[in-house]
């Protein structure tokens, strides 16, 4: 059913090389483009994690709306280890943070901010 | 909180009354009766009704991928959303109604508007605004008080504490919105405006048609719940040769379960069916819930399976969240179990008081839902084939709450 969405095609790649996270790559990343409304959203290959991954800018009316972000969707099937969070990381080549999107079958995404090392609270 | 809510047009009574009219229906059935009341009465006396049954028979297409069951149809996803809070939005915080919000952004644009009904997007925007420059106010305030207390004493050497609280600090309660609402939304606006104007004339903005892409999104559990007890949504296959076909009840039922035995490599035949499916624990408790006159919705924000809604969302915010903790009757099945099954087994006293404590928070009351698994000695695998198999499944409940002996007295 996803596959005649108008918004496949920039997924198709992707999604075809890792079907187990299709569902929760298309549900993000319509999510990003469409509901959250970011700029220049991309699909990226995290072949190492074996999964897709989105960056993208937030609206240009944010606060920081010209660093680049990234999104690591995930399912609530799966079970994730601080490994895991490690290869991400890596894989995406270290940014400060990184954004993980826990999607559920309703279609209820809840947007978790990782970020490498110690931060602090902004008030 | 703090500035009191926006009382738009539609305030208390009237948003209440419109609320009570537009969602009547707690389910997609409605009874209706042609004969006058006088006959009614009569009919009444005797035992027998003309009422007949109205079904909607809504559509809605399987999609493994996302493992849902989406409504594409506009008709169809109101009638389900609006009788029964059946489903959401998937690009949408509950109601599907991205496609209203694209198109008042657009109006927006091109004409200054003044405050309209706005959707509980836009209402969540404004109050995460507002409660954002509360702090900001708090902290600048506490600064300040702070900041004159080193004057006091390097001037006069009295030592002053500086307080946290008082009535120069701003509070929740007596914080009030700086600029008026109007004024924020007309600057606000002027700003957005200039800023988008400018934007269509540099950048390409193409105002062309805009196209729905937002669907409503059912879970496999409100699926099959709307389709085996009302019989009122026909569950189509998008994958079938040449046109979409209708899942029969039998298939519907393995289809919702195999997607959940689905082998890790394609090639290896599917699994027989388990006992300890998610789809069949989920499916009791939704069902347990539901039947009671809940209304059960994914609790995914606070950390817990589901959510219990008196009447609806649009209510009251849900004064239950339930965690599904799935027990087996035979400890031997848990060990031969080929499916992952989440809280099968105790959680610890951390993680516990973790979900407690995020949940009272919200001031909800956490509710462990025991779901036992029927020992597969005592079944056989015939009952898998049917929903019959669900007699043999218990659903109880324990309500945690966090008991504190030095200021719990009574």
């Amino acid at each position: 059913m996803l596959e005649i969405h108008p918004s496949y095609p920039a997924l198709a790649s992707v999604a075809e090389k890792y079907p187990t996270h299709r569902g929760s790559l298309f549900q993000t990343y319509n999510d990003i483009l469409l509901a959250q409304q970011w700029r220049d959203v991309q699909v990226i290959d995290l072949a190492r994690c074996k999964r897709g991954a989105i960056q993208g800018r937030r609206p240009r009316t944010a606060a920081d709306a010209d660093l680049l972000l990234h999104i690591v969707p995930c399912s609530l099937a799966e079970s994730i280890s601080l490994a895991w969070i490690q290869d991400v990381f890596a894989a995406l080549a270290n940014p400060p943070s990184i954004y993980l999107a826990v999607v559920s079958d309703d279609s209820s995404i809840v947007y978790y901010k990782l970020s490498s090392g110690i931060v602090k609270p902004s008030i | 909180m703090s500035s009191g809510k926006s009382k738009g047009p539609n305030k208390g009574g009237a948003r209440r009354h419109e609320n009570d009219r537009i969602y009547a229906h707690p389910l997609p059935l409605i009874f209706s009766d042609p004969s006058s009341s006088r006959t009614r009465s009569i009919l009444g006396l005797l035992g027998l009704s003309r009422s007949q049954v109205i079904n909607p028979h809504c559509e809605g297409y399987y999609d493994p991928s996302t493992r849902s069951v989406w409504v594409v149809n506009q008709r169809d996803s109101e009638i389900l959303w609006r009788r029964g809070f059946f489903g959401k939005g998937n690009l949408s915080r509950s109601e599907p109604s991205w496609f209203v919000r694209q198109v008042k952004d657009r109006k927006s644009r091109q004409v200054d508007s003044g405050a309209n009904k706005m959707t509980s997007e836009e209402i969540r925007e404004k109050r995460r605004a507002d409660r954002k420059q509360f702090k900001l106010d708090r902290a600048a305030a506490i600064a300040k008080v702070a900041a004159e207390a080193e004057t006091i004493f390097e001037t006069e050497g009295r030592v002053v504490v500086p307080a946290l609280f008082g009535p120069e600090i701003p509070s929740g309660s007596t914080w009030k919105s700086k600029t008026a609402e109007s004024e924020r939304e007309s600057s606000g606006s002027l700003e957005n405006a200039e800023s988008k104007r400018e934007d269509e004339n540099e950048g390409e903005e193409e105002e062309e048609l805009l196209e729905d892409m937002e669907h409503l999104q059912l879970t496999l559990s409100e699926a099959f719940f709307l389709a085996w007890n009302f019989d009122c949504l026909t569950i189509l296959d998008p994958e079938t040769a040449c046109f979409d076909e209708p899942l029969s009840l039998p298939e519907i039922w393995t289809t919702f379960q195999q997607i959940y035995l689905a082998p890790p490599i394609p090639t290896l035949p599917t699994p027989e069916l388990q006992l300890d499916n998610p789809f069949l624990i989920h499916y009791a408790v939704y069902h347990h819930y539901r039947s009671l006159g809940w209304v059960v919705k994914n609790g995914l924000k606070f950390c817990v399976d589901y959510l219990l809604y008196k009447r609806g969302p649009v209510f009251t915010h849900a004064e239950f969240a339930i965690v599904v903790c799935p027990v087996y009757e035979d400890p031997q099945d848990q060990e031969v179990s080929i499916t992952n099954l989440r809280n099968a087994s105790p959680f610890t006293w951390s993680w516990l008081s973790t979900i407690n404590r995020a949940n009272s928070q919200v001031m909800k009351t956490l509710i462990l839902t025991y779901v036992t698994i029927p020992a597969r000695s005592r079944l056989s695998k015939e009952m898998l084939k049917t929903p019959a198999c669900f007699a043999h499944y218990s659903v109880r409940e324990v309500i945690v709450r966090r008991f504190i002996p030095a200021r719990m007295r009574d």
